[in-house]
This record gives structure tokens, C-alpha cells and sequence, in this order.
């Protein structure tokens, strides 16, 4: 193991603990457990948002897809981008005004509470448990490859490192985290990207020109058509990605940790200010792996293999050109990576599980406040055991396709949901959960009748379905679902449903101050 | 404000929420143009530099979709201050 990549770590991991005991000292209740109390500004929430979001799959796993395919790679990056302007266009106002903790605290205001929160609270906990199995699987891989620990060891310390800053630092520790992560990882891009440009004589035309020379593909990689070849292959890549991202639980969950929904927008375009700074260094980063990775034979194995594979690229890059000081201090950037994320989804798990389904659900909207926060805590350990016990029983798995699910769900689930139940006086409650368990049902089935599980998991010769993010078709599906089952409902519910819009409405653009009377309930 | 103006403003609003949402979503989606025969002239060289036009608009996208939330957020800043809205 590195001693760079040691001392790197520890420092980090010493800071963070240190900002947990601080920030236990200040999460007295469930409110500041899920939403740091609502005290976080517009800059450091944009910031814990970028952290949050910016996975070690981004950056790994962009700069792995570029270092195979140049220009191909990209589109993951601009999906993952496009989301940041429609949050704040469509969502951060609306949803802010109208939740507390949770987006299932938003769908359920206008819909009859306790079966919207079941089936709400369900979806987001399916994506937690899928978003943390992949991170917890990757995440054991890589550690085990960067700093040579046994695989158990390096899920299980990791699920320590987070039980120790959620449980007891709740939302402040883990935003704390997430900005500290976030300016890690934009820092360590930068240097790579700046010594990718210095090597090159601050020439991106040299830098291209070398990844030509460099790459078995030539050319073609500055173009499309190296990974994909089909518009609708594309199609069905931008609109998981956008559409997954807007129905993220532990990302909209953010938007609650600022006072109000000024705090709120400005969050989401500072988050953006830093992402797309990010993705373009990306670009860079990208053709950097090309350019100074291939050519070198100490990054290979005897059968002409990346050591560690293609998600390795970025770390064989910070070595190619900076040596051992910024292999080390990349590898500990990627472990805090992993570290942030994991923690942000166990506060979304554990929020969907004692706010949404005991507090609001059970003790129907009156839990004691004593007893809701030791069951978060409670909670948050629960989650953390879950995710070793998944990350040990899935490490031989391929995990590609639990990668993906998260996103199609969210897209096909959340997001319709969400999106509808603030901008559609038609919806009623049996129309969003018909159309809700349509969008699972479907994007579940065509992820396993797809290429990642039918041909690389269960060997079979073709797939049933030919793509592997199938948002394009599940999101209008239950896009449909929804409107024609609520078009079609004319039970009572239906018609407070209809009626909740109009005071909806006003509060989620005029907020506390254009309150009506509380919207009817049966 | 009574309800008839707070209704009057928030259909304002939700136009121009909607026109953002509406021109983001067509740049983004131009984006497939790229893997179609229409979109080959974005595939090729600019010049004589290595930089293609597909990378080209990538980056632009990245720039335009900031450059968009900055003048949502100043149009709004704008019709506040002006008194149109709350």
C-alpha cells in the first residue's frame, strides 16, 4: 500500500470524524438529522450537491468509457449533466415550498397520504438499496485495488466510516463530507487536467493529436460511433440518465437542507456551476488517460489488459503524470468519493424508512420526537449492516445492471410521479400508483430481459430486449398509466385529489406566507 | 395579492419554466444528431484541428445549459424586484 495514499487517507478520515463529533453536538432532532436543520446556504449545499452526485462511477467511470471509445464516453457525462438545469427550472422552487424531509413529504400533500407514502417511500428505498449495492460492490473492488486491502475489509470499513458520520452527525455531518469530497475531487481534476495540459504545451490540439497516435481506434475516437452505433442506444442513455436523476431521493432530499427556496435555486446552480466545470477537465482527463496511458507498458498486464481495468485509467493517468504524490492523493480522493455517496443514500434510506413510514405513516404525522430519532439511528446502523451483507453477497456479480436500475427506476417511478403531482390538477392517487408500479414493474423486467442480465449474467446467446437503459420506453408507460387511470377514476378520492391541486398550487409558488387551508383529507 | 393575481403569476411563471424546460430538452436532445446521417458534418474536423464539431458541442452544451440557469435565475431576480412577483 502507498504511504502517500495512507497519510492522504487518514487525514482525511480524521477530519471527517472530527466534523461528525462536531456536528453531533448540534443534530438534537429528527429534522436536523434529515435536513441539517434546514441551515445549510446556497453555496455549501450546491457544493454537498456536486458531492454527492459526482460518484466515483463519474469519475472513474467516464474517464474509463473515453479511454476506450474517446468522444462515446462523453454521454454519460452530458446526461449526467443536463439534469441540473430542469431541477432548477422545474423542480427546486415547487418542491422546496412544499416538503420537509423527504419528496414523498411533496407527492403526498395533494394525494391520499398513507398509500402514496407506501408506494413512494418503497421506490425510494428500492433505489437506495441498488444505488448502494453498486457503490458498495465497486467501491470494495477498488479499494481493494488501490490500497491492496481484502475485499470484506474495505466494505466493511467503509460502512464503519459512514455508520460513524450519519449516525451520529446525521445530514450536517454527511454535508460536511460531501463539500469537503467535493473540493478534493475538483482539486484532484484540476492538477490531473493541468498536468495532462502542461505535458502537452497547453495545446489541446496536441493533446488530441497524441490520443490519435496513441488510440488502436485512431481518429474515430474524436467522433461518434466507437461505444454506439445507434441514435436510439443513445436515446435511451440521455433519458435515464436526465429523467433518473431528477427522481434521485437522497439528491431532491438536498434541496430541504436550505432555509428557504431562494437558498434552494441557488443550490441547484452552484451545483451545476461545479459539475460542468467538472465534466469539461473531464474532456481533458479523458484524452489524457488516452494519450499517456496507452503508450505505457508499465499500465498493462502481459496479455496487453489495463491493470485493474478500463475504470482504472484515471488513477494510471494521475500516476503517468504526476507520479506517486498524485496517484496517492487520487486514490484517497476516490475512496472519500465513495465515502460521501454512500453516506448521502444512507441518509435518504433512513429518512424513507423513520420519516416516511413510521413517522408519517404510523404514528400518522405525531411521532414522539425522542423515539423517531433513536429509530433513525436505529435505522441508519440497519442500512449500514444491509450494505455489507449485499456488498459481500454480490462481489462476484457482475453489477453493471444494478448499476444501472437506480436511474431507470428513478426516472420511471419517482419522477413521474413527482412531476405530475406538481404540474397536473388531474392526477389522483390510484392513477399515480398504477402508473408507479407500471414504471417499476416494466423497467425491472426490460433490465433483465435486456443484454446486461439475459447475456452477461444469465448467458443466455441474445437478448429479449435490445437496450440496456430502457427510460426511453418505461417513462411515457407510466407516464400513460398515470393519465389514463386518473382520467379514468371517478372515485371520491379522485375528487379531493383534483381538488388539493388548486391549494397545492399556490403554496409550492407562494410558500408558507400564501398558505391556504389545509388541503382535505380523508 | 388576492387569488385571481397569485393564479395571474403563477401562470407566468409556469410559461417560462416552460420555455427553459422546452429549449434545454431540444439541446440536449440535438445531441443524438451526432449518431444519424444528418448529424455526419458535426463528426468531422474543424479545419484543420483536431477539435471535431461533436466535441465542440459538447462543450457548448456544458456552457449554454449554465449560461440558461443564470438568465432563468436574473429574469426571475428581475421580475421581483420590478414587482411582478412576490
Amino acid at each position: 500500500m502507498d504511504a502517500v495514499a495512507i497519510s492522504m487517507f487518514l487525514v482525511f478520515v480524521l477530519a471527517t470524524l472530527a466534523i461528525s463529533y462536531w456536528a453531533s453536538r448540534r443534530t438534537l432532532s429528527s429534522q436536523d438529522f434529515y435536513t441539517a436543520g434546514g441551515q445549510i446556504t446556497g453555496l455549501q449545499n450546491g457544493t454537498a450537491i456536486a458531492g454527492d452526485f459526482m460518484s466515483a462511477a463519474s469519475f472513474l467511470g467516464i474517464t474509463g468509457l473515453m479511454f476506450l471509445g474517446g468522444f462515446d464516453g462523453l454521454v454519460l457525462a452530458l446526461g449526467a449533466f443536463a439534469a441540473w438545469p430542469l431541477l432548477l427550472f422545474l423542480l427546486a422552487r415547487r418542491v422546496r415550498n412544499l416538503g420537509s424531509c423527504t419528496f414523498v413529504d411533496v407527492v403526498s400533500q395533494r394525494l391520499e397520504r398513507t398509500r402514496i407514502r407506501v408506494v413512494a417511500a418503497g421506490g425510494t428505498i428500492v433505489v437506495v438499496v441498488l444505488y448502494l449495492i453498486a457503490q458498495m460492490v465497486g467501491a470494495g473492488k477498488l479499494i481493494q485495488l488501490l490500497f491492496g486491502l481484502p475485499y470484506e475489509v474495505a466494505v466493511v470499513a467503509i460502512s464503519v466510516l459512514v455508520l460513524a458520520y450519519v449516525t451520529f452527525g446525521g445530514m450536517l455531518a454527511t454535508t460536511w463530507v460531501q463539500i469537503i469530497k467535493a473540493i478534493l475531487l475538483l482539486t484532484g481534476v484540476t492538477i490531473t487536467a493541468f498536468m495532462v495540459m502542461y505535458l502537452s504545451s497547453f495545446s489541446l490540439e496536441n493533446l488530441l493529436a497524441t490520443a490519435v497516435v496513441q488510440h488502436p481506434r485512431g481518429e474515430r475516437i474524436l467522433a461518434p460511433g466507437v461505444l454506439f452505433d445507434s441514435p436510439v442506444q443513445v436515446a435511451t442513455i440521455l433519458v435515464s440518465m436526465l429523467f433518473g436523476t431528477l427522481g434521485l431521493p437522497h439528491i431532491l432530499m438536498r434541496l430541504f437542507t436550505v432555509p428557504d427556496m431562494h437558498e434552494a435555486k441557488k443550490s441547484a446552480f452552484y451545483a451545476s456551476l461545479f459539475m460542468g466545470y467538472f465534466y469539461l477537465a473531464l474532456v481533458i482527463v479523458g484524452f489524457g488517460a488516452v494519450a499517456f496511458v496507452y503508450g505505457n507498458p508499465a499500465f498493462f498486464t502481459a496479455e496487453g489488459q489495463l491493470i485493474g481495468g478500463s475504470n482504472m485509467a484515471a488513477i494510471h493517468l494521475a500516476t503517468a503524470v504526476g507520479g506517486n504524490l498524485l496517484t496517492g492523493f487520487m486514490s484517497a480522493v476516490t475512496f472519500a468519493t465513495i465515502l460521501a455517496v454512500v453516506a448521502g443514500l444512507t441518509v435518504s434510506g433512513a429518512a424513507a424508512i423513520s420519516h416516511d413510514l413510521y413517522a408519517e405513516v404510523l404514528c400518522k404525522g405525531a411521532p414522539d420526537a425522542r423515539r423517531e430519532l433513536q429509530l433513525t439511528r436505529l435505522t441508519t446502523v440497519v442500512i449500514g449492516v444491509i450494505a455489507v451483507v449485499l456488498g459481500i453477497l454480490f462481489q462476484n456479480e457482475n453489477v453493471a445492471f444494478i448499476a444501472t436500475m437506480p436511474m431507470v427506476v428513478a426516472a420511471s417511478v419517482n419522477f413521474p410521479i413527482l412531476f405530475l403531482s406538481l404540474y397536473w390538477s388531474g392526477l389522483t392517487t390510484r392513477g399515480a400508483i398504477a402508473g408507479a408500479l407500471v414504471g417499476l414493474v416494466s423497467s425491472v423486467s426490460l433490465i433483465v430481459v435486456g443484454p446486461q442480465v439475459w447475456v452477461s449474467v444469465l448467458g443466455f446467446e441474445r437478448a429479449l430486449f435490445p437496450y440496456d437503459y430502457p427510460a426511453l420506453f418505461t417513462l411515457p408507460l407510466a407516464v400513460l398509466v398515470m393519465s389514463v387511470v386518473s382520467w379514468l377514476d371517478n372515485s371520491d378520492r379522485a375528487a379531493v385529489d383534483r381538488r388539493n391541486y388548486h391549494s397545492l398550487l399556490v403554496r409550492s409558488e407562494f410558500g408558507e406566507s400564501g398558505r391556504p387551508p389545509p388541503v382535505a383529507r380523508h | 395579492m388576492d387569488n385571481a393575481a397569485k393564479l395571474s403569476v403563477i401562470r407566468a411563471r409556469t410559461r417560462r419554466r416552460f420555455v427553459f424546460t422546452l429549449i434545454t430538452l431540444l439541446l440536449y436532445f440535438s445531441f443524438i444528431l451526432n449518431w444519424t446521417a444528418s448529424g455526419d458534418s458535426l463528426a468531422g474536423r474543424l479545419g484543420m484541428s483536431h477539435v471535431t464539431g461533436s466535441l465542440l458541442m459538447f462543450a457548448v452544451l456544458i456552457v449554454t445549459f449554465i449560461l440558461l440557469e443564470l438568465v432563468f435565475l436574473l429574469l426571475n431576480r428581475a421580475t421581483t424586484r420590478s414587482g411582478e412577483e412576490p
